[in-house]
């Protein structure tokens, strides 16, 4: 039984090898492309509006909101990052209900490449904030006995968002055909669904997750924000 | 449970590729959009606002105006009221004065008329009169009516108080002018000189004395000496019947009559 996509070789060339994760990325990717760029070609900013752009305003509307929440910041330059990891998990993981298709999410290299992605934005955004000096202050606080653990918590955080979403999937996808083979009518088309539900939720985890890290990196800065914010509400 | 590490950098860089695709194609049309779709609403809330108050504005300058239009109202009705009684004042003047001079009018030709029918009457009386002294004379006394006339003069110049004859005296002796008698009908020599006679016995001997006819006496005889006169005239007594008979046609003569 095939348990990761990565094992399936479509075209190989020497060391560099074409399997299902990367084709299936690159059909998300096309698939997340495609619709988007069909629906915002015609984008009027009147009050008329078609049916897709009405769904895309919501979809792009609701990342903002949650990233706002989470950050206490403006979302505007968390919004690419935050909102392609959802959008491709959760397009990754829709799918699943294609007969054939494999989620490359259930391959642990798309989720380590994703973790890796999240793992270095972390110290981007904290730096683009607060400069190199104060963002780094962060691992020797409250004293510098913490920067051994605090550097082991980034990364078994980083891992521990790899291993997460790949688990998940992975476990969805492995019951499933599991349950194929044992009871073929009734308890898969569940189970898919199940998964569909899954998938999404962890399309949701692992973006919040991501602003969670990226927003405790920044947090100096929106600590700073809020009580400023709270006086001029008062 | 195994990564492929090939895999892994080939899904990094699908996975910024898919970052800038997304940005690229989704959330910068879309945020564009919602932009732009705020600021057209408030521009639109704005100009919502601005044309408000421009309707405002004009609504109280039309108020304004009503409120001025009103007032010009009642200016210019109380000014019409007003010549409207000027004219009404003016007309029942106008009225007043035609009906008075109606009145007047009427007034006068009744007056005329009367005066005509108590001239007329005097006349009819006086012939009459005339007619009836005469031949009530003729039938009693076998005497004439001017002969009759001529003693009745006669003997009111005998019969006058001395102070008036001292007065016709004194009137005769300041004019040039002879003493006239005049008479509506004509005298005879006899009567003249019975005429003559008593002149000059109560005024100077010598003293001239003229005789002429005049029909405007109706029916009598006059001696004027200067301004003095003395007469017997049938005038005196229609005079005095035509007053009474005014008083009678009187309209006050007449309700008194009513009264009783």
């Amino acid at each position: 039984m095939t348990i990761s996509p990565d094992s399936i070789i479509f075209w190989q060339w020497g060391a560099a090898s074409l399997n299902a994760t990367i084709v299936y990325t690159w059909l998300v990717m096309a698939l997340l492309t495609l619709i988007s760029w069909l629906a915002t070609r015609r984008f009027s900013s009147g009050t008329k509006i078609s049916r897709w752009q009405n769904l895309l305003e919501v979809l792009v509307a609701g990342i903002r909101d949650q990233i706002k929440q989470v950050s206490h910041q403006q979302p505007g330059k968390y919004l690419p990052f935050v909102g392609t990891l959802f959008l491709f998990i959760a397009m990754a993981n829709l799918l699943n209900v294609v007969p054939g298709y494999m989620a490359p999410t259930g391959s642990l290299s798309t989720t380590t490449a994703l973790a890796i992605c999240v793992f270095v934005a972390v110290p981007i955004y904290g730096i683009a904030y607060e400069g190199p000096l104060n963002y780094l202050a962060h691992y020797v606080r409250p004293t510098l006995l913490m920067l051994p653990f605090n550097i082991i918590g980034e990364i078994s955080r980083t891992i521990a968002l790899a291993v997460r979403l790949y688990g998940n999937i992975m476990s969805g996808t492995v019951i499933v055909a599991i349950l194929l083979s044992l009871t073929p009518y009734f308890f898969p088309v569940v189970m898919q669904l199940l998964g569909l539900l899954t998938g999404m939720i962890q399309a949701y985890i692992f973006a919040i997750l991501a602003m969670v890290y990226i927003a405790s990196a920044t947090s100096a800065h929106a600590e700073k924000q809020v009580p400023a914010k709270t006086e001029n509400q008062n | 449970m195994s990564i492929d590490w090939i895999t892994v950098s080939a899904q990094i860089v699908n996975f910024l590729i898919l970052v800038w695709l997304l940005k690229r194609f989704l959330y910068q049309p879309v945020i564009r959009a919602m932009d732009h779709r705020e600021q057209r609403i408030a521009a639109q809330l704005n100009d919502a606002q601005a044309r408000e108050l421009k309707a405002d504005n004009k609504a109280q300058e039309y108020q304004a105006m009503a409120r001025e239009l009103e007032r010009t109202r009642d200016d210019i009705l109380a000014r019409a009221y007003e010549k409207a009684e000027q004219q009404k004042r003016q007309l029942l003047d106008e009225a007043r004065r035609e009906v008075t001079e109606t009145r007047e009018n009427w007034q006068r030709q009744v007056q005329q008329e009367k005066e005509e029918f108590l001239n007329n009457m005097r006349n009819q009386i006086s012939s009459t009169i005339q007619n009836i002294a005469r031949k009530a004379l003729g039938d009693l006394a076998n005497a004439k009516l001017e002969e009759q006339m001529i003693i009745s003069l006669i003997n009111r110049l005998d019969s006058l108080d001395r102070q008036s004859q001292a007065l016709l005296q004194k009137a005769s002796q300041q004019t040039s002018e002879p003493v006239r008698i005049t008479s509506t009908f004509k005298l005879d020599p006899a009567a003249r000189d019975r005429l003559t006679h008593a002149i000059h016995t109560h005024f100077a001997d010598g003293i001239a004395v003229e005789y002429d006819e005049s029909s405007e006496l109706l029916c009598g005889i006059t001696l004027t000496a200067g301004e003095g006169q003395l007469s017997w005239n049938l005038a005196d007594y229609i005079q005095r019947l035509s007053q009474d008979a005014e008083k009678a046609l009187s309209p006050a003569a007449h309700s008194e009559t009513e009264k009783e």
